[in-house]
């Protein structure tokens, strides 16, 4: 691997609730005390190695958990930017490993599909899964010389979502340090989106809105889906040739190649965010792929935040330096989202408004010049630091900012590492805020 | 009710209007006819023709049962994929294709799970059924054994196919109580015993523990170390 996941971190993400993540993520009882009686004995053991203790414990408890359990490990890890090293390792493990679906059962979710198996439906299919998914598998098929990608959901996933949350719930807490009533604004919003991720109709239709919205962006390409063999437990489509960014990157590729990759996933989630206002909300390296002929290929829909305009207004509108500048425009915006609450006093206003006002500028620093390169270590460690700052101070004990963060700070943070990983640098213009 | 009844009526389908009659009385009525005598009278028979096919209510309830499993045999010995699956798949698969079929008799199998006399033993209604199904696990599971798929422990692989039986009732009673949408979760139920059955079943480091120790009580003067 040629880029070390500490230079991945960036913390800075969720100032509604980042600041704890990473310094009580790690408060995990039994570890702790391990950690400070071998210290006894071992003055050198290190912080890592108490990392490393928790994390197989976390992960080793949710991967007792499937099904969205599975899945929010995977939202954890996705947020490379707030949880250390250790974790981040661990829980990528979750993203590929999943329990199979045996055989009989993926004849018997086709049989009540269609009615048929799917040697009926299919010239040939096969019962061996390539690929796990979070909350299904992935199997190749081909139809009239047509190689297609099959996707069958676990049953009982949509049904145990709640209770899986349930069961999660005080763990997460406990890992994220705060308690219920301050998150549970963030848990529902993540609950709504995990219960449309099962909704494979829902999937199929908003795959093919979006390919047509986007199918005008340049090097991005998107398989065909056959709604006619999907249902709701089952997404058919065509089946897309390609590595995955890590693979990819261990190819070699030269740099202009990297920038075009990184200039397709940029005007993908651009286009997406100002011209669609509702973006995929998924930039896990598994949903995509780099094709052959050198293109970007989306290959999940399922995860689809809408942004409304009430928050697309305000916090977009603080990309431009202009509204930025401006003090009181700026607690405005700060108010609309939430991240000012309405009691707070004059110091308490002018404190979250440095605080902000600095995270915005770091996070908009893509947007300030029309090219920007992803490799930037300076830029990456700025966001670093400005993370750690954030979680010596406890007046981000508290978690602020209104709920459609989650998922726009995980897009766009999302993405910010898939550009780093790539080395990319990208021409940040294409598709501006719309305001 | 029993208009098309004729003394003419070739034997097979007069024990199907027999069995047909039984379910809808006991679905209307939620109990057994009070008599023999009863019931045939319902149906436009006399008793001894009754008794030309069924000794008792009891019989025509086993035999419904009967037919249902041996279907589910048929149905799935006939599926293409039949014949590239494990031991662990034919399994599954007979435990789909068998709830599968219960739902065109769901309520004919409620009543009876739920009137049953015993809470312990087999109920006698399944009795034939218990007989099909251990005969048809065991030439699967011989299979399994023969192929090294599963591990041949001694005594102990002649239990497995009762193991598979309790499995069974299990999944009856609780899909009779499964209310999720399509019974999904009896599907999740059926795919995640059956698996956890067939992991027990297959080799596995219990076997290494066991035979380790064995060795060690042969090889390692165990008893003498231990003082014994």
């Amino acid at each position: 691997m040629n880029h070390t996941p500490t230079q991945e971190s960036m913390p800075v993400t969720k100032v509604a609730r980042s600041s704890k993540f990473v310094k009580t993520g790690i408060k995990i009882g039994g570890n702790y005390i391990k950690h400070y009686s071998k210290k006894i004995f071992n003055q050198d053991l290190s912080r890592e190695q108490l990392n490393e203790d928790n994390a197989e414990d976390i992960y080793s408890a949710l991967s007792q958990l499937k099904g969205s359990a599975l899945k929010i490990a995977q939202m954890l890890s996705m947020d490379k930017n707030v949880l250390p090293k250790a974790y981040v390792n661990k829980f990528t493990q979750s993203q590929y490993n999943a329990p199979p679906l045996s055989g009989p059962l993926i004849v018997r979710t086709f049989t009540k599909s269609f009615g048929k198996s799917p040697d009926q439906i299919f010239d040939s299919f096969n019962l061996k899964a390539s690929n796990a998914a979070s909350i299904g598998q992935v199997h190749e098929a081909t139809l009239n010389g047509k190689k297609m990608a099959i996707k069958i959901q676990y049953p009982g996933v949509a049904d145990s979502i709640s209770s899986d949350l349930k069961l999660i719930k005080p763990f997460a807490f406990r890992l994220l340090g705060m308690n219920e009533k301050e998150l549970s604004i963030y848990i529902r919003e993540v609950e709504e989106r995990l219960l449309e991720e099962t909704n494979y109709k829902l999937e199929v239709q908003r795959s093919m809105q979006f390919s047509e919205a986007c199918k005008g962006i340049k090097n991005i390409v998107f398989p065909e889906y056959y709604p006619k063999f999907s249902s709701d437990k089952i997404i058919s489509m065509d089946w897309v040739e390609g590595l995955h960014l890590k693979e990819f990157l261990q190819t070699n590729p030269s740099q202009k190649l990297k920038n075009k990759i990184g200039q397709a996933l940029w005007d993908f989630y651009n286009f997406q965010q100002h011209e669609l206002k509702a973006v995929h909300a998924d930039p896990h390296p598994g949903n995509f792929l780099i094709t052959p002929d050198e293109k970007l290929a989306v290959i999940d829909f399922g995860c689809i935040k809408e942004i409304p305009e009430n928050f697309y207004a305000p916090f977009f509108g603080l990309i431009s330096s202009g509204t930025r500048n401006n003090k009181q425009g700026t607690i405005k915006a700060f108010r609309e989202l939430d991240m000012i609450h309405p009691g707070d006093s004059p110091q308490q206003v002018e404190f979250y408004y440095k605080a902000y006002k600095e995270m915005m500028e770091l996070f908009a620093q893509p947007y300030t010049s029309d090219i920007f390169d992803f490799s930037n270590e300076a830029f990456f460690d700025g966001l670093y630091a400005f993370g750690e700052k954030l979680t010596q101070m406890p007046e981000f004990k508290q978690p602020r900012g209104v709920k459609h963060f989650i998922y726009i700070n995980r897009t766009n943070f999302g993405l910010y590492t898939l550009l780093h990983d790539l080395k990319a640098t990208v021409k940040t213009n294409t598709y501006s805020p719309q305001l | 009710m029993a208009k098309e009844i004729s003394v003419v009526a070739p034997i097979a389908s007069k024990i199907e209007v027999i069995k047909k009659a039984y379910v809808d009385y006991v679905l209307t009525e939620n109990e057994d006819p009070k008599s023999v005598f009863d019931f045939a009278k319902r149906l436009k028979i006399t008793e001894a023709e009754f008794y030309k096919y069924f000794s008792s209510f009891a019989a025509i309830k086993k035999t419904i049962w009967k037919d249902l499993i041996v279907q589910a045999i048929n149905e799935i010995k006939f599926q293409p994929t039949w014949v590239g699956y494990n031991s662990r798949e034919k399994i599954l698969s007979f435990f789909y294709a068998y709830i599968e079929l219960l739902k065109s008799q769901r309520s004919f199998v409620i009543y009876c799970l739920n009137n049953k006399k015993t809470k312990i033993s087999t109920p006698s209604f399944l009795l034939d059924t218990k007989e099909i199904f251990l005969n048809f696990s065991e030439e699967v599971i011989n299979e399994g054994l023969a192929s090294g798929e599963l591990a041949d422990r001694k005594y102990f692989s002649q239990k497995y196919k009762d193991g598979l039986w309790l499995q069974l009732a299990f999944i009856l009673n609780f899909w009779i109580e499964d209310d999720s949408d399509g019974f999904e979760k009896t599907d999740e139920a059926i795919e995640r015993g059956v698996q956890l059955s067939f992991d027990l079943f297959q080799r596995s480091p219990l076997d290494q523990i066991f035979e380790y120790g064995k060795f060690l009580v042969r090889n390692g003067k165990l008893k003498e170390k231990m003082g014994l």
